[in-house]
C-alpha cells in the first residue's frame, strides 16, 4: 500500500511538473491538461503493473466477470470517442450541396437529353408517316406540329458576383487546407497567396488550376515533381467556378506578403 | 455445429452472392430506405461485419498451418491441438463470411443500385467468374483440410500441411482479386492530362486493379488479418481456460493464450508501417485526401486510432510482463544499459533524423540503423547491465511518451477551419504533430515491445515456465487485445471508406444521397462498438458450440444393469 501511494505522489508531480513546464512555454490549457492526463496514465500503469495478482474463476463468476468486461470496453470506447471534438455535419452538407449540383444537374440533364432524342425520332417517324398519307392522296392528315426541342430558352444566368463565387469556390474546394491566404490555412504544402495577383494574370492562375503541371513555383519544386497539386480539378469544377477563382485570387497583391514566383512550363 | 447447418449457411451465402449479381443486371431498380440507421450505415454494418469474419477466415489459417507444421517438426502436440482448435471455429465463421456476404451484396443493391450495377459491370469478371472460383475452390479445399485432419496423421501429415498451404494460397489470392474493386473506389486508374472518366472508358480490368492502393491495402490487410486471427486465437484460450478447473488443460490454454498473444503482436509490429505505407499512396495519389484525414474532418479519428494503438501496445506489454512472472528464475536475467538508453533516446533522435532525411531518404537509414542495433553490436564491449525488471518498467513509460507523441495534436479542433489560438499548439511545438514524431512514436512502441520480447526469450532460456500459473487477469489482457484490435480494425475501416468523400469512387461517381457527409467520431463510435459485439457474440458462440462440445465431460461408469422391479 505504501509503494502505490509513492507512486501516486510521483505520478501526480509529474503531472503537475509537466503542467507547469508547459504553462512557461505557453501552451493553451488544452494541452496542459492533456499531458497532466499521460502522467495519470503512466501512473495507473505502474500501479497495475505491481498489482497483487486476481484470483482465479470458473463457470457462471468467470461468465459474468467477462460480459461485465465487456460492457466496460464498450462504454469507455463510446465514451472516449465522444470526449474528442465532434465535426458538424452540418458544415459540409450544404458544401457537398453546392459541390455536387452542377453534377447532379448534368445527371438531370443526361436524362433529358436522352428524352429530347426521343422525341425528335418520334417526331422524325410522324412527319414520315404523314408524307406517305400525302402520297396516297391523302390529304386529310393532320398537319404535323413539330414537338420542338426542350422548349425552354437558353438559361442566362445573371452574371452574379464574381468575387463571391471565387471565395465560395476557395472554400468549396478546400484550397486553405494548403494554401495560406490572408494568414488563415496552409501548412507549408502550398505556396503562400497573398500576392499571387502582382506575379500572376487571371488567366495563369486559372491554368495553374486546371493544369498544376503548367507552372512550377519556386520553392515547391519537389512538390512540383511529385505531382502535390491535385490534378483533379478541371473535371471537378466549372469553367465558370475556375475563372471566378482565378479572378478572385488575382485581386490579392499585398507585397508584405512574400509569396513565390512561379515559372511556366508549359 | 454439424456439417449440414454449416453446408446450409454456405449455400444461403451463395445463392444470396449469385442472386445479387443476377439481381444488379435488373434495370431500374428503385432504392430501398433502412428506417433508423439510413442506407449508408445499413452497408457500413453488414460490409464490417462481413469483413470481420472473414479477416478471420483468412488470417487463422495462416497461423494454423505454421502450428500444424511446428507441431510436426518438434513433435508437440499442443501446437496440432491450437492448429485444430482454431481450425473447428474457422469453419463455423466461414459459413457466416459466405452469409454476410451475400447479405452485402443485396443490402448494397437494394440501397444504391446504379452505384452497385456500374461497379459489377467494370469489374464483371472479378465478381461473376473469378472470386466465385476462388470462393468455391477455397470452400471445398478448407473443409477437406478440416475432415483430413485425424486421418492424414503419420507419414501422410505433409500432405495434409501441404493441403493447409495450398488453402493459404487460395486464400491471400481471393484477397487480393477483392481488394482490386474495394482499393479502386479509394484510387480509381486515372492518367496524366486526362480525365478518370475518358481514361477508364479504355482501361483494361487489369488497370482497373492495379491501381495506386491496391498492393499496400493487400499487404496491410494481410497482416492485419494475422493479427486478428492472433488475437482471436488468444481470445479463445482465455475463453478456454476460464472455463476449465483441470490444471492439464490450465496449462494448455495458457500456453495457447500465449502463443496466439506472439502471433499477434509479430504481426502488429508491422501494422503501423504497412498503415502509413497505405496512407502516403494515398496522398501520393491525390494530396487533398491528407489533409481532409489528417487536418481536417477525419483528424480526430487519428486520435481515437491513436489512443487504441496505445492500448493495445500497454496491454500486450502488459501480458509479456506478467508471462515473465510466472518463469522461475526470471530475476537473473540481465541485459545491456545501452537497451533502455536507445529507448528512451529513440523518439527525440528519430524525430530529429525524420525532419531532416524525410522517409524514403536512405539517409535516415544510415543514422538510425546504427543506433537501434547498438545494443546487440556494443552491448557486449559495455560491461554495465541491467536487470529485466528495470528495463521493462523502462519500456511501459515509453509506452506512454511514444503514445503521448502519437497523441498530441495541432489543435484540439474537428477541422482546419475551427482552429484558433487557444487551441493551437505553439508554433515552437509544431514538430510534435508532423508526421516524423509520429513515425518516431510508432517506432518507439514497435521497439519496446521487441526488446521486451528478447528479454523474454533469455528468461525461458535461463529459467523455467510454469505454464498454467499466469495471473488469471492476463485471461481479461487477451479479451481485452481481441477487441480492442477488431474495434481498432473497424474504425479504420470506416476511415479508408470515408475518404472517398462525398463519392461512391473517389472523383468518379458521386454520392448524390443526403447521407454522403462525414459522420461524427462519436456516431462512428456507436455503430463500431455495435458491430464489434455482434461480431464477438458470434465468435464466443461458434468457441462455446465447438470446443466445449468437444471436450466432454468426464466419462461417467454405466451403472449394472439393475434388473426390473429392484428395489
Amino acid at each position: 500500500m505504501g509503494k502505490a501511494i509513492f507512486k501516486i505522489i510521483i505520478g501526480l508531480l509529474v503531472g503537475a511538473g509537466l503542467w507547469v513546464g508547459t504553462m512557461a512555454l505557453e501552451f493553451p490549457p488544452v494541452f496542459r491538461w492533456m499531458f497532466f492526463a499521460y502522467a495519470i496514465l503512466g501512473t495507473v500503469v505502474f500501479l497495475v503493473l505491481d498489482a497483487p495478482s486476481m484470483k482465479p474463476m470458473n463457470g457462471a463468476k468467470a461468465f459474468g466477470a467477462v460480459l461485465v468486461f465487456y460492457v466496460i470496453l464498450c462504454v469507455v470506447y463510446i465514451a472516449g470517442a465522444s470526449l474528442w471534438p465532434q465535426y458538424d455535419p452540418e458544415d459540409e452538407k450544404g458544401k457537398i450541396e453546392k459541390l455536387l449540383k452542377a453534377k447532379r444537374e448534368a445527371s438531370e440533364q443526361g436524362k433529358a437529353d436522352e428524352l429530347i432524342a426521343r422525341v425528335k425520332a418520334l417526331d422524325e417517324q410522324a412527319k414520315a408517316l404523314a408524307e406517305r398519307i400525302k402520297a396516297l392522296g391523302g390529304d386529310l392528315a393532320p398537319p404535323v406540329q413539330g414537338t420542338g426541342g426542350p422548349g425552354a430558352p437558353a438559361s442566362t444566368a445573371a452574371a452574379g458576383d464574381m468575387l463571391k463565387i471565387g471565395e465560395d469556390q476557395w472554400q468549396l474546394q478546400e484550397c486553405y487546407n494548403c494554401h495560406k491566404l490572408k494568414g488563415e490555412g496552409g501548412k507549408k504544402r502550398g505556396p503562400e497567396l497573398d500576392n499571387i495577383g502582382s506575379l500572376m494574370s487571371m488567366d495563369d492562375i486559372k491554368q495553374k488550376i486546371l493544369d498544376p503541371k503548367s507552372w512550377m513555383t519556386e520553392g515547391f519544386e519537389k512538390e512540383f515533381e511529385k505531382g502535390k497539386m491535385p490534378d483533379k480539378y478541371k473535371d471537378l469544377m466549372e469553367d465558370k467556378d475556375v475563372v471566378a477563382l482565378a479572378v478572385w485570387l488575382s485581386t490579392f497583391k499585398n507585397t508584405s506578403v512574400n509569396t513565390p514566383k512561379s515559372i511556366k512550363k508549359k | 455445429m454439424k456439417p449440414w447447418p454449416r453446408s446450409l449457411l454456405t449455400l444461403i451465402g451463395f445463392l444470396a452472392l449469385f442472386g445479387g449479381a443476377a439481381y444488379a443486371q435488373v434495370p431500374g431498380a428503385p432504392p430501398v430506405e433502412f428506417p433508423y440507421t439510413g442506407n449508408r450505415t445499413a452497408v457500413w454494418i453488414v460490409a464490417q461485419l462481413h469483413i470481420l469474419f472473414a479477416a478471420f477466415i483468412l488470417g487463422a489459417p495462416i497461423f494454423v498451418v505454421i502450428s500444424e507444421w511446428l507441431g510436426y517438426r518438434k513433435q508437440d502436440p499442443r501446437y496440432d491441438r491450437l492448429a485444430k482448435e482454431v481450425t473447428k471455429v474457422t469453419v463455423i465463421l466461414y459459413s457466416m463470411t459466405a452469409l454476410t456476404g451475400g447479405l452485402f451484396i443485396f443490402v448494397l443493391l437494394a440501397t444504391y443500385p446504379q452505384f452497385t450495377t456500374w461497379l459489377i459491370n467494370h469489374f464483371f469478371m472479378v465478381f461473376a467468374v473469378i472470386y466465385p472460383l476462388l470462393f468455391i475452390g477455397e470452400t471445398f479445399v478448407l473443409y477437406t483440410y478440416f475432415y483430413t485432419w485425424d486421418d492424414w496423421k503419420g507419414n501422410k501429415k505433409a500432405r495434409h500441411i501441404a493441403l493447409g498451404v495450398l488453402l493459404n494460397l487460395i486464400g491471400t489470392i481471393t484477397l487480393f482479386v477483392i481488394d482490386g474493386p474495394t482499393s479502386f473506389m479509394n484510387t480509381p486508374v486515372k492518367g496524366e492530362g486526362i480525365s478518370p472518366a475518358e481514361f477508364l472508358e479504355t482501361a483494361t480490368l487489369w488497370d482497373k486493379i492495379y491501381n495506386y492502393t491496391w498492393m499496400p491495402l493487400n499487404v496491410h490487410r494481410l497482416v492485419g488479418n494475422v493479427t486478428f486471427g492472433g488475437f482471436i486465437a488468444g481470445m479463445i484460450a482465455a475463453y478456454m481456460y476460464m472455463s476449465t478447473t483441470k490444471d492439464e488443460e490450465r496449462s494448455y490454454y495458457d500456453w495457447m493464450g500465449f502463443v496466439g498473444n506472439l502471433i499477434g503482436v509479430g504481426a502488429l509490429l508491422f501494422l503501423p508501417f504497412m498503415g502509413y505505407l497505405l496512407s502516403y499512396e494515398l496522398c501520393d495519389y491525390d494530396a487533398s485526401i491528407c489533409p481532409y484525414m489528417m487536418a481536417d474532418q477525419l483528424s480526430m479519428f487519428f486520435e481515437m486510432q491513436g489512443a487504441m494503438i496505445g492500448l493495445i501496445f500497454l496491454a500486450s506489454n502488459y501480458y509479456i510482463w506478467m508471462s515473465m512472472k510466472r518463469i522461475q528464475g526470471v530475476e537473473k536475467v540481465r541485459m545491456t544499459i545501452l537497451a533502455p538508453i536507445v529507448m528512451v533516446t529513440l523518439p527525440v533522435v528519430m524525430t530529429k533524423v525524420m525532419t531532416d532525411y524525410p522517409v524514403p531518404d536512405p539517409m535516415s537509414l544510415a543514422f538510425l540503423l546504427p543506433m537501434l542495433l547498438s545494443p546487440v553490436i556494443f552491448g557486449r564491449f559495455i560491461p554495465i547491465t541491467v536487470s529485466a525488471r528495470t528495463i521493462i518498467k523502462v519500456g511501459f513509460l515509453m509506452i506512454v511518451v511514444g503514445d503521448a507523441i502519437w497523441m498530441t495534436p495541432h489543435g484540439f479542433v474537428p477541422t482546419g477551419a475551427k482552429l484558433v489560438a487557444e487551441l493551437e499548439l505553439p508554433s515552437d511545438w509544431n514538430f510534435l504533430a508532423l508526421m516524423p514524431a509520429k513515425n518516431s512514436a510508432a517506432f518507439t512502441l514497435v521497439f519496446v515491445t521487441v526488446v521486451n520480447y528478447v528479454i523474454y526469450n533469455r528468461a525461458i532460456s535461463q529459467g523455467t515456465i510454469v505454464w498454467g500459473r499466469i495471473d488469471f487477469v492476463s485471461q481479461f489482457v487477451l479479451i481485452f487485445l481481441a477487441f480492442s484490435a477488431i474495434w481498432t480494425m473497424g474504425l479504420m475501416g470506416a476511415v479508408r471508406s470515408l475518404l472517398r468523400k462525398y463519392f461512391h469512387t473517389y472523383n468518379l461517381m458521386p454520392d448524390f444521397t443526403a447521407e454522403s457527409f462525414t459522420p461524427t467520431l462519436s456516431y462512428s463510435a456507436w455503430w463500431i462498438t455495435g458491430i464489434t459485439v455482434v461480431f464477438f457474440s458470434v465468435v464466443s458462440f461458434a468457441i462455446f458450440v465447438t470446443l466445449r462440445a468437444s471436450h466432454p465431460k468426464d466419462h461417467v461408469p454405466e451403472g449394472s444393469p439393475v434388473p426390473a422391479g429392484a428395489k
